[in-house]
């Protein structure tokens, strides 16, 4: 079993924008947003604010309420990864994708060693229920 | 002295005995017979330990009250109990360089490397780490007491010394044989093998009555003793390096190095696991499997738990002496040693299913849930044929929230959608949706769903929910392809969907505050709030009656069911489920794909040329339908009704006692009182009436129900 505490999940309120990569890269985020840049032309922007993209008038930017996300300690992240990651995971900060404990998840991976652990909200019972 | 329970009787051990040891140490062989090495690699000493068969006594530790018991005579042990089946930790751990072997060569090896500064991780069996798998990526599976570890390493180094080659003669599964090495692992601990006889390659045959009492030498000879050392030399002890043949293993020591092969066997059981004898080896030969893999796969010898460790020299010099050409080793599979079902299994999950948004809704309505395409979902909610009758007659709520979605925007979105799609997307008004189907290069149909144009270049696409998964890869692997400017968001999880479906279904809108000129007519769709909450409103129809799928973010999901389901409460409303919905849409026709289709499925196969448009000048699979649709084709889909029940779905289509196909969907309408049914024909000519369960079937044009349309348009 585990040794620390499962993670404890929330559904996230943000934005998705898929755009050029040049136009991401240049987006002025709102103020207070997280933005975690899933690849280089999709963005998950954390917060309540509509963001714009004006470097790519074709951008998709919508809603995003389909994820929901845990603060991870370091601690916690190297339990998640021992038992539960079959990948070599990278050392933050950055993204990791991959599946967790047999669940899609995302990893937004900070320099101190902690995350931002994001799950879909419709397999989020899956992953509470395997890291659990 | 501590005692052990073997076959029901207790014996005694000495500190640091094996089970093997203790077993000989009474008197008795570990198991029934053969020759053993006491290092591992045969599974001559395997027996039933605590419950769990097939473990290797020499490698298992005596401790008190162990209970043992040997593998069944002639048969193979069952499974352990449930018991044996609990969960097994598992931990992932990266390496750069593993040395498998501790030994002199394995020591050589990691000082080598360490000295070179790399960082270097050895794992030995007498550390408690026993190897059991190497796999692709490169892994290793390591098996310890305390659970199984997953290492993913950069650099292997393979240092696992030779094994001793056993004896292959007749009388070589009596008990008493041993290697020269176990002979003095038995004799270092303080037991005395009697009068003993130490052979090599004069060995012509063991003699006695369940152990060996005399030996025969080749010259005739024979000699009596209690026990035989039988010292034939050495093999690579290689089963690891064997079994991921593209994962690069770097091989020292005796591992590495060139051994002779033994003499061909001519008498005798080859391969202990499996029992096989030379003569079964014979047999194959003489059938014409002359290839090493060929003769190993078609006589199963070293398919056995030690994967050819015993077996491998004696079948290659087998093959060299009857072929002349001396055969490299063949592939090893995982697991080098035997593990559990629950060490096999730790640290792999079954897929995930996914909860739509509506899942808590579902279970406070006491549906029963199945699964279905990757998700969760209600199959009734306790009488289908009551779902059925509220969409036919009154209004009924579906969760759809499954199907595949997906957003695409962009300069070229138009360009990308008439090369994707085989009906015309030009054409599409802003506010309008399209049916289409999805090709693949073959013109085999892959999926199917809906183009909604919500913009000059922007539209929004469905797909059917299995086939959601893979939808995303599928258009962006094409635009890629072309190097065309689209942006692309796939939706699914992020957007729930309702289907609003049945006659009543336009005033239950009106009641949830949209009025008759702001609802969608027949192909429109809007953004509108439906109850309070904005939605995306497509008006179509799988169900056959007027139908409106409400789209919208997830976390409204729960608010706009209830709001809904409260409103329709006057009109009589009733969710429905899959179990329901499969019969709705079967009695209108409409195919689901991968059931009603298979892999090879042509839009002309399934009587759905009308969504195919071959007067545009490119879209994937075209080119395959043109060169296709001139050729015969014996197969068509269609449509049957017959009377009583409904056959289950699968059943066999036969014409004058000849299989013809195969029942694809099947419901007893409660609107026609009779069977419904989409089959297949594949044999000319298509017969009018066919046999299904020994009952007679009529063909009948589809859709059954409703043939104008009407009723979607209501």
């Amino acid at each position: 079993m585990p040794a620390c505490e499962p993670p404890r999940f929330e559904g996230l309120v943000g934005w998705r924008i898929i755009a050029d990569p040049s136009a991401l890269d240049a987006a002025p985020w709102p103020a207070g947003s997280h933005v975690v840049r899933i690849s280089p032309d999709d963005a998950f922007v954390i917060g309540a604010a509509e963001p714009g993209v004006p470097g790519d008038e074709h951008a998709i930017v919508t809603p995003e309420l389909g994820f929901a996300g845990a603060a991870v300690s370091a601690e916690q992240v190297a339990d998640i990864a021992l038992h539960h990651i079959e990948w070599q995971m990278p050392t933050g900060p950055c993204v990791a994708q991959g599946q967790i404990a047999g669940v899609p998840s995302k990893l937004v991976l900070h320099a101190d060693g902690s995350a931002l652990l994001l799950v879909a909200c419709a397999a989020r019972h899956e992953l509470e229920d395997r890291l659990g | 002295m501590s005692r052990v329970v073997y076959d029901g009787t207790p014996i005694e051990y000495e500190p640091g005995d094996s089970l093997a040891i203790a077993a000989l140490r009474a008197g008795q062989h570990p198991a029934r017979g053969g020759t053993l090495c006491l290092a591992g690699d045969c599974g001559n000493c395997s027996a039933i330990v605590d419950g769990t068969p097939w473990v290797r006594t020499c490698q298992t530790e005596a401790r008190p009250g162990a209970m043992v018991q040997r593998h069944p005579n002639g048969s193979h042990p069952s499974p352990g109990g449930p018991e044996h089946h609990t969960q097994v930790t598992v931990r992932h751990r990266s390496a750069d360089h593993v040395v498998i072997g501790n030994g002199d060569s394995g020591a050589a090896a990691a000082a080598a490397l360490r000295s070179e500064g790399h960082d270097v991780l050895v794992l030995d069996e007498a550390d408690g780490d026993e190897v059991v798998g190497v796999f692709d990526g490169p892994s290793i599976i390591v098996r310890r007491n305390d659970g199984i570890e997953h290492f993913h390493v950069h650099h292997i180094t393979l240092a696992t010394g030779a094994a001793e080659v056993h004896p292959v003669c007749p009388g070589n599964l009596l008990a008493g044989i041993f290697t020269p090495k176990a002979a003095a692992k038995v004799q270092a601990a303080g037991l005395d093998l009697g009068n003993v006889v130490t052979v090599g390659a004069e060995l012509k045959a063991f003699h006695g009555e369940g152990r060996v009492s005399e030996v025969e030498l080749v010259d005739g000879s024979r000699v009596s003793c209690d026990n035989v050392i039988v010292n034939l030399g050495s093999a690579p002890r290689d089963v690891l390096a064997r079994m991921a043949p593209l994962v690069p293993v770097q091989i020292v020591g005796p591992a590495a190095e060139a051994h002779a092969l033994p003499a061909a066997p001519q008498e005798g059981v080859l391969c202990p696991c499996g029992k096989i004898t030379v003569e079964d080896l014979d047999g194959v030969w003489n059938k014409g499997f002359h290839d090493l893999e060929l003769v190993k796969r078609s006589s199963l010898c070293g398919t056995g738990t030690c994967q050819g460790a015993v077996c491998m020299p004696h079948l290659r010099s087998f093959v060299a002496d009857r072929s002349g050409v001396e055969p490299k080793p063949f592939t090893a599979r995982p697991a080098a040693r035997q593990v559990s079902m629950a060490e096999a299994a730790a640290g792999y999950h079954i897929d995930t299913f996914r909860r739509t948004p509506l899942h808590g809704e579902h279970t406070k309505l006491g549906a029963t849930l199945d699964k279905f395409g990757g998700w969760f979902r209600p199959w009734n909610y306790g009488d289908a044929v009551s779902e059925y009758w509220a969409v036919r007659e009154g209004v009924s709520l579906g969760d759809v929230s499954t199907l595949g979605k997906m957003m695409v925007s962009g300069p070229d979105v138009v360009e990308a959608l008439e090369r994707l799609y085989p009906n015309h997307v030009h054409d599409i008004k802003v506010g309008r949706s399209r049916y289409v189907i999805n090709l693949n290069e073959r013109g085999h149909v892959l999926d199917d769903g809906m183009i909604c144009r919500e913009g000059d270049t922007r539209f929004l696409l469905t797909f059917t929910s299995g086939g959601a998964s893979t939808a995303e890869m599928w258009v962006r692997d094409w635009v890629e392809t072309w190097g065309l400017k689209v942006h692309v968001l796939d939706r699914t999880v992020s957007h729930g969907a309702i289907n609003v479906t049945g006659p009543l279904a336009g005033e239950l809108l009106r009641r949830a505050g949209v009025s008759d000129d702001d609802r969608p007519k027949f192909l429109q769709h809007r953004h509108i709030d439906v109850a309070g909450i904005p939605c995306h409103v497509m008006r179509l129809s799988f169900t056959g009656e007027a139908s409106f799928e409400l789209h919208h973010q997830i976390d409204q999901s729960v608010e706009l069911w209830q709001a809904l389901m409260e409103l329709g409460a006057p009109l009589g409303i009733k969710p429905h489920g899959l179990q329901a919905l499969f019969g709705l849409r079967l009695e209108k026709g409409h195919v689901i794909v991968g059931q009603d289709t298979e892999l090879d499925s042509t839009p002309r196969r399934i009587n759905m040329d009308w969504a195919v448009k071959l007067e545009k000048d490119a879209f994937v699979g075209r080119d395959a339908l043109i060169r296709t649709a001139s050729l015969p084709d014996e197969r068509r889909l269609f449509g049957f009704t017959m009377d009583g029940p409904a056959p289950l779905e699968g059943s066999v289509i036969r014409v004058n006692g000849d299989v013809v196909g195969h029942v694809t969907s099947s419901w007893d309408s409660p609107m026609y009182g009779h069977a419904v049914l989409m089959g297949w024909q594949k044999r000319l000519p298509h017969a009018d009436v066919v046999e299904i369960d020994g009952r007679e079937a009529r063909v009948s044009a589809v859709p059954f129900y409703d043939k104008e349309g009407a009723r979607a348009r209501m």
